[in-house]
């Protein structure tokens, strides 16, 4: 972009939508001047560091139309190429899927590792989950297993748990399994907060779950819980008028067994008042990539495309286990400068600028970040609401679905 | 490009013609009078039939709860691979399969293989608009559209709990249809979504919401008088409460009554037609909801027929999902209560034959079929997938059209099921004028849709044809020639080409004062700005935008 605008005044942009953790905030204030992108308010640590661009002057420039020749080189002669990554909007997201149909091949996200924990419950026995707008309003008992959420999702207690709610008459937070930070204490504001330390969260949720369904089981204490502690949580949870609980499968271990018993629980709850699940996760769109695979293929994430079908298997399609059959990874990451897994075959990057690599990738085509230099849709984590980003600044780069675009066969 | 369709025989029921022997032609996508011009292109149709493209007014073809069906449902997904479509060999599209739940791509492919054109999606939910709207976008070779469910929203219900004017009301469905470009108002178990989330677990047309302590009845009554305000051409479009239990036939007549002669649409009325006769408790009220349905003209209803099989039901209504999920079979299934605005439950579902209950679900679909008179006020729906897939409307029309077949199936089901119908003492067989009347010309008029459903001059150029067959079934589940928007898409039933769809909204004047308490609304309470809420026409169909209908309003 030109030096003139460069110098220009800088603009406060209001009401701008975030598409990096998956929460879907929409009311960051950020400061633009030419190229230049600073976080003002309503910012979260892990999107002003996504979002500032301060040295403009060292970007990466778009790459010439020998680069894209030698990636459709190495398109041609892939007999099992792996489309992994896929951090990208839903316009990017259908260009890679139709790259995919055309070529080959397995697709697979960065971040689905926790979806397919998750998955492992729902497609097994299916779940009654909930959305944001409904936790906001009427979750009085929110139940949190392991980790603080703020930790991957700022600002998540002052999104889903604030002060004022249509319904909710107090706000109750019991953590099983872990601890919350001073950032996630000064959001709840008055909400109660009650800790249960675990060192097994699975076999103490097992408690829980048994507690609310029926008769308590015998013990003093249950994956390191104390009974007593767990049987005041699970009346806690029998006398919420709406329990939610909420777990993010990207972080925890034996996130599968998490999913499967906070399933149980919830259905036990359900009996005799009103409860829902909300599985946190979804960064970098995974969830909107994978709802574009469902309705464009029928399958999720972790799907191959070969001959003239498509097949999933979330454990053989996995970008680990897929690479081992690769001869060509394409790795895909415009909203955070990922670098992609290791592999001994060739290597595309079609990535954000700013990307180290420890091996130099054979082809490397710099994109714009959606939410800064390009518009699109992105998918918050319950997959309901989908939100339209913004472009802060002229991109110079071009957006994924572009670039991939680009890598079709010349006509 | 002028294109001539010789030596078929037109049936066109809005236009009064019943397999009349003439040639049809089309210029660059509409349909004209015919010419002795020369065509670029002419197809001598040897006396086949020849009508407007199907119209689908109810078919669950996009949106969230379908992508949670297909999450759910993988088998389906794998029993049914991709098609290989020989007319469009080395062209793999990556249509993807399903039949239960088929992806865009096959929705749109198996539609267009059946001769149908336009398809509607009859519950989007507003905060799942966008993807809805993105997942139509992917759907080839039909137009669609979508009907907004509303009347579960806390917004609406708080407005109507504190005795909002009707303008207020009028206002805010005005701004919704625009903001989630829908096409018509549906209502899903008025007031009942929300009231689960309360813990109330069923709602009559006159019980209180727990907490806005509004009954359904009132929710019924003050949106049908905004549709008809702000001049929406198709009525409310109702999913009624208490679906599926038995005794739901007297709600049904009393919401039917309810209208007081307004115009409402009753949706898979077959699964509101159940009484409590018998040592079952479970009976055909099919008769007496007919019967009132012939003597109010102000009603249309469409059937929701059950079909044999597997499938998966997928709805907004959460309270009846939930009730229902001990039935689900495989035993596995999805709720969701759904952003201050609706919910959806997805439970699978195997309609058996040799079950009572589905068996006699079976024929009060069509005894409502075959009772209900006027073929301009019924329209043919299996409420896809939920009463079974719309791939299965062959063999419904078969069923409708010949007597002997419908009574040879009946006499397999189950025995008991067979004693409480009067299935077989039915002796009406519909003609093929008045399935082109259900599949065609009564959707176009209902709609309002003015350039559809019929082939005089003007008319879209979306053309089914047809050999004759005296198997209606064979006859009708491959089309010879489809057309959409003049260009060829499907041949001796198979498709031969991809033709981009449009997607139909419609716009109403409304009092935009409303917008300063929507911003507040979404702002602090949804947790999601107005703005980012609100869809642009750029966002719909790759970019090329909707196709609006402007509505008259004013009457009341």
């Amino acid at each position: 972009m030109s030096s003139e605008t460069s110098a220009g005044a800088p603009l406060i942009v209001k009401d701008v939508v975030c598409g990096f953790c998956g929460l879907g905030c929409d009311d960051l204030v950020v400061e633009v001047a030419g190229r230049e992108v600073r976080p003002k308010a309503s910012v979260c640590p892990e999107a002003a560091r996504l979002l500032r661009r301060l040295e403009p002057a060292g970007e990466a420039g778009p790459v010439t139309d020998e680069v894209y020749d030698q990636a459709r080189r190495l398109l041609d002669v892939a007999r099992a190429p792996v489309f992994a990554g896929l951090g990208a909007d839903i316009e990017g997201g259908r260009a890679i899927l139709d790259l995919a149909i055309r070529h080959g091949g397995v697709l697979d996200h960065a971040a689905s590792d926790g979806l397919f924990a998750n998955y492992a419950a729902v497609q097994r026995t299916g779940w009654l989950s909930t959305t944001l707008a409904e936790v906001r309003n009427h979750c009085d008992v929110l139940l949190v297993i392991g980790e603080d959420p703020a930790a991957a999702f700022g600002r998540f207690f002052e999104r889903a748990l604030p002060a004022e709610a249509l319904f909710a008459a107090s706000r109750h937070v019991i953590v099983l399994g872990g601890s919350l930070g001073a950032s996630a204490r000064r959001q709840l504001g008055g909400a109660t907060v009650t800790e249960l330390a675990a060192d097994d969260p699975v076999a103490a949720l097992a408690a829980l779950c048994q507690m609310v369904s029926g008769p308590a089981p015998r013990g003093a204490s249950f994956g390191g819980a104390a009974a007593e502690a767990l049987a005041e949580a699970a009346a806690a949870l029998k006398g919420a008028a709406y329990a939610v609980a909420v777990w993010n499968a990207g972080s925890l271990d034996r996130a599968d067994l998490i999913a499967e018993r906070a399933t149980r629980l919830v259905d036990a709850l359900n009996v005799t008042t009103r409860a829902g699940v909300f599985p946190l996760g979804g960064r970098d769109n995974v969830i909107g990539i994978n709802q574009l695979l469902l309705w464009r293929l029928g399958y999720p994430l972790r799907t191959a495309i070969r001959g003239e079908a498509s097949e999933h298997d979330a454990s053989l399609y996995a970008t680990g286990a897929a690479l081992k059959d690769a001869d060509l990874l394409v790795w895909v990451s415009a909203f955070r400068p990922e670098p992609p897994p290791a592999f001994d075959g060739p290597v595309i990057v079609i990535g954000h600028p700013d990307t180290e690599f420890a091996t130099p990738p054979d082809v490397f085509i710099p994109v714009g970040t959606p939410g800064v230099d390009h518009a699109g849709t992105v998918f918050r984590m319950d997959s309901i609401v989908s939100l339209p980003l913004g472009a802060l600044r002229v991109a110079t780069l071009p957006s994924v679905a572009e670039a991939v675009r680009r890598l079709e066969p010349v006509r | 490009m002028r294109i001539r369709l010789r030596g078929g025989r037109v049936l066109d029921p809005t236009n009064r013609e019943n397999a009349v022997a003439r040639d049809v032609e089309f210029v660059d996508g509409r349909v004209v009078a015919p010419t002795g011009e020369r065509a670029d292109a002419e197809y001598e149709l040897g006396g086949a039939i020849v009508m407007a493209g199907g119209i689908d007014l109810h078919s669950h073809i996009a949106g969230g709860k379908m992508n949670l069906a297909r999450l759910l449902m993988q088998e389906d997904r794998r029993a049914y691979p991709e098609k290989i479509l020989p007319g469009m060999s080395g062209s793999f599209c990556g249509c993807g399969g399903g039949r239960a739940v088929p992806t865009a791509h096959a929705t749109g492919c198996r539609y267009a293989e059946l001769g149908y054109t336009t398809v509607f999606e009859p519950a989007m939910l507003g905060s799942n608009a966008r993807s809805a709207h993105l997942e139509m976008a992917d759907i080839p070779n039909l137009d669609t559209g979508a009907y907004l469910v509303l009347g579960n929203d806390d917004f609406i219900l708080r407005l109507i709990a504190r005795g909002a004017p009707q303008e207020e009301i009028n206002a805010y469905v005005g701004w919704m249809l625009k903001a989630t470009q829908a096409f018509a108002i549906k209502i899903v178990n008025p007031g009942g979504i929300n009231a689960f989330k309360f813990n109330a677990r069923k709602l009559d047309l006159d019980e209180a919401n727990p907490h806005y302590e509004v009954t359904p009845r009132t929710v019924l009554t003050t949106l049908i008088r905004a549709v008809t305000e702000l001049g929406v051409p198709h009525p409310i479009h109702l999913h009624g409460c208490n679906l599926g239990v038995p005794g739901n036939d007297e709600t049904t007549l009393a919401t039917i009554a309810a209208t007081e002669g307004r115009r409402l649409h009753l949706t898979h009325l077959q699964f509101h037609s159940y009484g409590t006769e018998g040592d079952r408790r479970f009976s055909s009220s099919a008769a007496r909801i007919a019967a009132m349905v012939n003597a109010n003209p102000n009603i249309s209803v469409d059937v929701g027929q059950v079909m044999f099989g597997q499938t998966v039901t997928a709805s907004a209504d959460y309270m009846s999902q939930y009730r229902n999920r001990g039935l689900a079979n495989p035993k596995k299934s999805i709720g969701m209560d759904i952003e201050l605005d609706a919910g959806c439950g997805v439970v699978p579902f195997e309609y058996r034959d040799k079950n009572f209950v589905n068996a006699l679900q079976w024929a009060i679909g069509l005894e409502l079929f075959l009772l209900v008179e006027d073929p301009w006020r019924i329209f043919l729906t299996t409420d896809h997938p939920n009463g079974g897939p719309f791939t299965t409307y062959p063999h419904l029309i078969r069923l409708l059209m010949d007597r002997d077949f419908r009574n040879a199936q009946l006499a397999t089901l189950n025995k008991t099921a067979q004693a409480h119908t009067l299935l077989g003492g039915i002796t009406r067989e519909y003609s093929l004028e008045e399935i082109a009347i259900l599949t065609r010309a009564a959707p176009a008029r209902i709609l309002g849709l003015a350039d559809k459903g019929h082939l005089a001059p003007g008319a879209v150029a979306d053309i089914a044809v047809h050999d004759e067959n005296a198997d209606r079934e064979a006859m009708f589940s491959k089309a010879k020639l489809v057309f959409k928007d003049g260009r060829l898409i499907v041949r001796d039933g198979e498709v031969v080409d991809l033709a981009p769809g449009t997607t139909h909204v419609v716009r109403t004047e409304f009092d935009t004062a409303i917008e300063g308490k929507l911003d507040a609304w979404f702002d602090r309470t949804v947790g999601l700005k107005a703005k980012h809420f609100r869809i642009a026409d750029g966002e719909l169909r790759g970019g090329r935008g909707p196709t609006v209908l402007t509505c008259v309003g004013g009457a009341s």
